[in-house]
């Protein structure tokens, strides 16, 4: 196990077997994910992306294999614990919902800092510091419903690096956007990469996200079958 | 920081809350109309009970009574005690009494022409007695007594036993201390009617004068002293002055000591009361279940994010606890302002129930009600309706609570 490492999958298998059928999601994945990586996990509908990333943020458990989450196994964690790590280590962005609608986008920035128990003050600072940081400062008092697809994927991105975690998951980010507007989602999350060495890691079958990726990983049937880095 | 935290949370579940304006008002409008309900029945009733037993008080035994010690368990005619009007000063200058009256009191024979039956003879000072009772008011023919004449006042159903009319004389036969047997004839001079037929049929009331002349008693003997009180909730304290107060040869009594089973009765009443807040508790805790059960199925891909961003289980809880909670708080908040105008009016004008006042009246009621707000109504209201408004949302909370993150989405 590298000492580096952030998250790490070990020969992970994932079945879901509630339906009829039991689903093999993942058949044994491997992978390392190091601080400062922008990594998209491709593949088509199916492949077990979403299953992947569940695991690696620590809203699920492997059927077999190990996730560490530095160096800490996820499998030995409780329901708490991992609601614990994942509130203080990980930021989501996921497709949709991302947003608690009654609240505005500062205060959807603020929820995660006032679930930490963080000062009321400096929730307040640090949440409209980081809508500045990301350009969307106007938007702070916009409830969920008055911006657009785009506008809404951001204000997550900003809740998901206010609490400066360690690594951001996002699922499928850019899927209910244009593209330019995707285009300028990646930018943004490109932008906190360069410039404050936050970790990605993506979920996409779109390429403009895949070419975004400086580390591709190919999924198939829950294989990892193709690794590039750029 | 928990504080804090549930400040921030209350104002998320409050904002949600009016996510769905017309199920939230809804369900605040059961909650306002069942605390509106509550307290006015509750006041009301509180207030019904309370007027039964003191006009049953009002009746004869007042608040409070002063025997020589030993009379309660025995009330035999020598058990009388001396300087009664001295010990009737002394009590009268407690700033809980209103007003207290001498008694003269024995078991007697009353006579007429065509029949005769076994009565209580009371010795009252007509004025004294008039201020403690409800005997004077009760009067349906002739008049009260007034003044040390042998004149005496029997129930309407003596009379008819009797077969004697306003005027007509009795003879009032007793048994005295020193075992002789002292007999007089009184006038009819009223005749009354209360509440109570047994009441109409044994007691007979004389000049306190005339029945220490009948009994041969000095003149400033009595056997009771009683008491009628600002307040009815002041006897026991009044009791525990008195004891120390008075010597030793007296015996002080609350209504609670002379009429258990009436106080019991009463305490009966006001505890039938809680079967209509179950009632009304249970018809409001569908409605809460079945809003909060929605208003939670509904946002399942919400919690899910919630929980994946890293809130606990228990804040989770709270928060749809808190919404359910403030529908509790808020209608029980709007039911009080809704009920006290109609409280403060009842309790100025009386609820007028003089369509049913003839089965009231068998009640020992009055046909006009005041409802009585109590600390307890207050305290009733303000626990119980929250608490059904938490009770809930438990289940709906539960069904928030296993919300799996992974799934939740899936669902979307
Ligand atoms: N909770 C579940 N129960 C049963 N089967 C599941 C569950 N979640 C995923 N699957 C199945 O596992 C496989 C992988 O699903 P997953 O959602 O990880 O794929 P994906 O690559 O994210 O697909 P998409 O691009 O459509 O989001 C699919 O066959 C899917 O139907
Ligand atoms: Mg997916």
């Amino acid at each position: 196990m590298s000492a580096m490492a952030i998250v790490q999958a070990e020969q992970v298998h994932k079945i879901y077997d509630e339906g009829a059928v039991p689903v093999e999601a993942l058949r044994g994945v491997s992978l390392t994910i190091a601080p400062g990586e922008f990594t998209v996990i491709a593949g088509p509908s199916g492949s077990g992306k979403t299953t992947l990333l569940n695991l690696l943020g620590a809203l699920d458990v492997p059927t077999t294999g190990r996730v560490f989450f530095e160096g800490q196994d996820l499998s030995k964690l409780s329901r708490r614990e991992r609601a614990r790590l994942r509130l203080y280590k990980i930021g989501f962005v996921f497709q949709a919902y991302n947003l608690i609608p009654v609240l505005t986008a500062l205060e959807n920035v603020e929820f995660v800092l006032l679930l930490q128990g963080v000062p009321e003050r400096e929730r307040r600072r640090r949440a409209l510091e980081v809508l500045e940081q990301l350009g969307i400062g106007e938007l702070a008092h916009k409830r969920p419903h008055e911006m657009s697809g785009g506008q809404q994927q951001r204000v997550a991105v900003a809740r998901a690096v206010v609490s400066r975690p360690r690594l951001i998951l996002a699922d499928e980010p850019t899927a209910n956007l244009d593209s330019a507007t995707g285009a300028r989602l990646l930018d943004l999350m490109e932008q906190l990469n360069r410039e404050q060495g936050v970790t990605f890691v993506f979920s996409s079958h779109d390429p403009q996200v895949i070419e975004r990726g400086r580390r591709l990983l190919w999924l198939h049937d829950g294989r990892i079958e193709r690794e590039e880095r750029r | 920081m928990r504080l804090r935290d549930t400040i921030g949370l209350t104002r998320v579940a409050w904002r949600n809350l009016w996510r769905n304006r017309r199920r939230t008002l809804i369900v605040l409008s059961s909650v306002v109309v069942g605390v509106f309900v509550l307290v006015l029945f509750d006041t009301l009733n509180l207030g019904m009970v309370a007027q039964m037993l003191d006009n049953h008080l009002r009746l004869h035994v007042g608040h409070v009574q002063i025997h020589r010690e030993g009379y309660h368990a025995n009330p035999a005619v020598e058990q009388f005690f001396q300087d009664a009007a001295t010990v009737q000063q002394q009590v009268a200058t407690h700033p809980e009494v209103q007003a207290v009256a001498p008694r003269v009191l024995a078991h007697g024979l009353l006579s007429s022409a065509y029949n005769n039956g076994g009565v209580q003879l009371v010795g009252i000072v007509p004025e004294a007695e008039s201020l403690v009772t409800f005997i004077a008011k009760q009067l349906v023919a002739g008049r009260y007594l007034h003044g040390e004449g042998r004149e005496i006042l029997i129930g309407e159903r003596l009379a008819r036993k009797l077969e004697v009319r306003l005027g007509d004389r009795v003879v009032a036969m007793a048994a005295r201390p020193d075992g002789q047997i002292g007999s007089e004839v009184f006038r009819v001079a009223g005749l009354f009617r209360t509440v109570s037929a047994d009441f109409d049929r044994t007691m007979a009331f004389i000049p306190i004068d005339q029945a220490r002349a009948l009994l041969g008693l000095p003149s400033d003997a009595a056997h009771e002293l009683v008491l009628l009180l600002n307040d009815a909730r002041q006897a026991e304290t009044l009791k525990a002055h008195l004891q120390s107060a008075l010597p030793d040869t007296l015996e002080v009594l609350t209504y609670r000591d002379i009429v258990p089973l009436l106080v019991m009765q009463r305490d009966l009443y006001a505890q039938m009361m809680y079967l209509i807040y179950l009632i009304i508790g249970v018809a409001l805790i569908f409605g809460i279940i079945n809003a909060m059960l929605m208003a939670v199925l509904e946002r399942l891909p919400e919690f899910g994010v919630l929980r994946a961003i890293g809130m606990s289980e228990g804040r989770l809880f709270l928060l749809v606890s808190l919404e359910s909670l403030l529908i509790g708080l808020l209608g029980t908040a709007l039911g009080w302002g809704l009920s006290l105008p109609v409280y403060a009016y009842l309790a100025h004008h009386g609820l007028n129930l003089a369509a049913f006042s003839e089965a009231l009246t068998a009640f020992g009621i009055g046909a006009v009600i005041y409802p009585r707000l109590t600390f307890r109504v207050v305290w009733n209201a303000w626990l119980i309706i929250p608490l059904v408004a938490w009770l809930g949302a438990l289940y709906p909370a539960w069904r928030a609570l296993h919300v799996e993150p992974v799934e939740a989405m899936r669902a979307v």
